[in-house]
């Protein structure tokens, strides 16, 4: 630790040749991929192996100058924990003392869901192949089974969260993003819905848009039956006119559109019901709104008696506590008939379906790191996120597919001292957040040999003696 | 048999990075906080001062070099660094103190146990004459109320004990840095509350018994209290230290055969432990504790007295001049 390097004085001046920081020095940037209320992401190749690409996303402070962005920390704090073939994976976590933002660098994924889906509707005009639809359902429940059982619920699923591999070992294999909303959800100090309202309003559970205070789950089944939807016919299934007024978990709009679809709740089916507050008060007269004809299958194209029907309304289950949960989804009939839902999502084992090129994720090249733009007009970017949604609306405004160029004033240059001093402090093993191909820092190295040094160097200031080490410290 | 529920609640614990990274053995925490004191050393003879200087926009940077620091030597006696017993001392004090803090905020309990695993790891890392524990207590609990999702502003926790909240900020980052971003952290008062289910389930309890139960439980609960200011949680798992406050309560209120009731535990996790195992941990657990020691505001006086002088000797000479007019710069204890 005494090598200098950790001085930030000195490392001003060591730097003053160079505005980039240390870190992002082990990567080419690209370009920015998405945007959304936290920040910016960027697409960037790691420069040891140009193969690899990696998706950061920037935090921005928070606004209240209240430190840290607390959804960057919730983000951070899970995906720590957790480990899954189909969970994005988190592999660095990189500091900008500068304005106190963090970035968090993901492994890449070329494709998501909204972008699959919008490439068959406006481009291909033809459905997605059933081999592909199945695999991807599979894999999305396969990934929020695991979150399930380790006690985390998402919130915030949408075809624009729910990534598709597209490099080569890991080609079509689906990755469950922005966990800026997921929460552990044992032993709540708070009511749940005290975190404000959570999940985009066209997958949002209906318990939810009648106000229930502690939700489980289940209200990530129910966005995965509106997507498995989406994915059959192109569409979002019930697209709702969002009120935007004030936080407000009631829409009106949106459970009209889910009664029309699936008929009026009842509380023979759902015995809870009356106990939601806004369904208790008949907030708008809500129920006096009847609709007769409950018509999901003339909506999705499938027949009654169909397995993928079958499964499709046990995830549309108006009462949460009869929806099927993940765990039981992934033994449904559907998945053990032909054609077999496989890994590699985007292209079936068996030769002779027609294969679909998927178009790759726009790349604004003209953003920098630090958000600000060229003054050469932006390139369109998706509002599909490589990374995380969080977008503010339904995404299929067509006004929203321009970036809007970040306020430069508001943002701070990269402070180069700050930066450099993250090495100092990054000896509490944030290698263990590099398993990967990234390099170890130099200072990071460089610490651990000085450890090693003031070790030997130690004589005996003895602690107060401590019990013999125990053998078994497992529970 | 069924598993019972809280051992489900465990599970996540065994994939966790508390389990795979901050469980140590009493060797390893000596070392740290042997290395953390010798690097604190080093720094006061190379720059005569230990302080890290925590700038606002979170960079850390020490102390400028003393330039006339051979006069220093020659007029005054150089600043003496902390002893390692020192140091424990001091974090002990301020774990005390974030004990008081959450309670005065009315925090609950798993807040409070947060953002005291947080301080301990955190000194893993530092020497308290590096950083002023004062601050990184202030900044764990706000750090740990962030991650409990009980959001509370810095203004206002820096309000609520009349302290700067600016200086909370500015130790947030070095703090989440120094965890590791490992923030997930697993305290005994949840394994408690299952344990207890366990037994009323187990025990088939009613009336009378079921209320020694939970007396007995609110008993383990200021037991834990007592083990989480301690090196434990450092060493051992929360569900030893659930059970080590378990059985002392026990001892108090005699309401089961704990062995008995071990043993069941043990053999429905086909554990590969034995109870003889087990009870070393928790006689080692319970040695911790009734080693434990709070110091008092006056043992603290010498200590403080003698950190301010290594953080920053100026400043320690200008406050010894000041020292008949203002009591207050030299109470270390306004947190």
């Amino acid at each position: 630790m005494g090598d200098g390097n950790n001085n930030s004085r000195n490392n001003n001046n060591n730097n003053s040749n160079s505005n980039r920081p240390e870190w992002l020095q082990q990567y080419d940037l690209i370009g920015k991929i998405g945007e959304g209320t936290y920040g910016l992401v960027f697409l960037a190749k790691i420069k040891s192996n140009q193969s690899k690409s990696i998706a950061i996303k920037k935090f921005k402070q928070s606004k209240d100058g209240d430190g840290v962005s607390p959804t960057a920390i919730r983000e951070i704090m899970l995906l720590r924990e957790i480990n899954h073939e189909n969970v994005v994976k988190l592999v660095n976590v990189h500091i900008n003392h500068g304005d106190m933002s963090l970035y968090l660098a993901f492994d890449y994924a070329e494709h998501d869901l909204y972008e699959i889906i919008r490439h068959h509707r406006d481009k291909v005009n033809h459905a997605i192949n059933p081999y592909t639809v199945k695999s991807l359902l599979w894999q999305l429940l396969n990934g929020l089974n695991y979150l399930h059982s380790n006690w985390i619920i998402h919130r915030d699923l949408k075809p624009s969260n729910i990534l598709v591999m597209g490099e080569v070992e890991e080609q079509g294999v689906v990755k469950i993003a922005d966990f800026g909303l997921a929460r552990i959800y044992q032993a709540p100090l708070k009511p749940l819905s005290d975190n404000g309202v959570v999940v985009t309003i066209w997958y949002r559970a209906p318990e939810l848009l009648l106000g229930a205070k502690h939700y489980t789950s289940a209200v990530d089944m129910w966005a995965v039956g509106c997507i498995f939807a989406e994915l059959l016919t192109l569409k979002p299934l019930f697209q709702g006119q969002e009120v935007k007024a004030i936080p407000n978990p009631f829409q009106l709009d949106q459970l009209d559109k889910i009664f029309k679809v699936l008929g009026h709740p009842t509380q023979e089916k759902w015995p809870t019901l009356v106990n939601l507050p806004h369904w208790q008060l008949d907030v708008q007269h809500i129920q006096g709104h009847k609709y007769d004809n409950p018509g999901l299958y003339t909506v999705v194209h499938l027949s009654p008696k169909s397995p993928a029907y079958d499964l499709l309304s046990k995830m549309l289950e108006y009462d949460p506590r009869k929806r099927i949960t993940a765990a039981q989804a992934l033994e449904h009939e559907y998945f053990r008939l032909e054609p077999l839902p496989g890994r590699n999502a985007l292209v079936p084992s068996q030769s002779g379906e027609k294969v679909v090129n998927y178009p790759t994720r726009p790349v604004d090249t003209t953003t920098d790191f630090e958000g600000t733009t060229s003054l050469q007009p932006p390139q369109p970017v998706s509002s599909g996120n490589a990374v995380s949604g969080n977008m503010s609306g339904p995404h299929v405004m067509p006004n929203r597919s321009v970036p809007r160029p970040m306020p430069v004033g508001g943002m701070q240059r990269m402070q180069p001292q700050g930066m450099a001093a993250y090495n100092l402090s990054s000896q509490a093993g944030m290698g263990g957040m590099n398993p990967g191909n990234i390099p170890m820092q130099r200072g990071v190295a460089a610490q651990a040999h000085h450890h090693q040094q003031m070790r030997r160097k130690d004589s005996g200031m003895g602690m107060p003696g401590y019990p013999p080490q125990q053998k078994s410290r497992r529970f | 048999m069924s598993r019972p529920s809280f051992l489900n609640n465990m599970a996540d614990f065994l994939t966790s990075t508390h389990r795979a990274k901050w469980i140590f053995s009493p060797q390893d925490l000596k070392e740290k906080y042997k290395a953390a004191n010798q690097r604190a050393r080093q720094t006061l003879e190379k720059y005569g001062a230990t302080r890290m200087e925590v700038d606002v926009d979170g960079s850390l940077s020490y102390p400028e070099p003393q330039t006339d620091a051979k006069d220093n030597v020659e007029k005054h006696s150089r600043p003496k660094p902390l002893k390692t017993e020192e140091e424990q001392l001091l974090r002990a004090f301020y774990e005390f103190k974030i004990q008081d803090v959450c309670d005065a905020f009315k925090f609950p309990r798993k807040i409070q146990a947060t953002a005291l695993i947080y301080f301990k790891r955190f000194y893993l890392q530092w020497s308290v004459m590096e950083h002023h524990p004062k601050h990184i207590m202030l900044t764990c609990i706000y750090a740990a109320c962030k991650a409990e999702e009980n959001h509370v502003s810095a203004e206002e926790l820096g309000k609520g004990i009349e302290q700067d909240h600016q200086m909370i900020l500015n130790n947030e980052i070095i703090v989440f840095q120094s965890l590791g971003f490992d923030l997930i952290v697993y305290a005994p008062y949840r394994t408690l509350d299952g344990l207890v289910n366990d037994l009323e389930d187990s025990l088939q309890a009613k009336d009378e018994q079921l209320q020694m139960l939970r007396d007995m439980n609110e008993t383990a609960k200021i037991e834990a209290d007592k083990i989480m200011l301690t090196d434990a949680p450092l060493l051992f798992p929360p569900g030893q230290l659930a059970l080590a406050a378990l059985r002392k309560s026990n001892e108090v209120h005699g309401v089961l055969d704990l062995e008995r009731y071990l043993e069941s535990l043990l053999s429905r996790q086909h554990s590969t432990h034995t109870i003889s195992e087990l009870t070393v941990s928790l006689n080692a657990i319970d040695s911790l504790v009734s080693k434990h020691e709070t110091p008092t505001a006056t043992d603290m006086k010498h200590i403080d007295r003698k950190l301010k002088s290594c953080r920053d000797p100026s400043s320690h000479e200008k406050s010894k001049k000041r020292k008949h007019r203002s009591k207050e710069t030299s109470n270390p204890l306004q947190a």
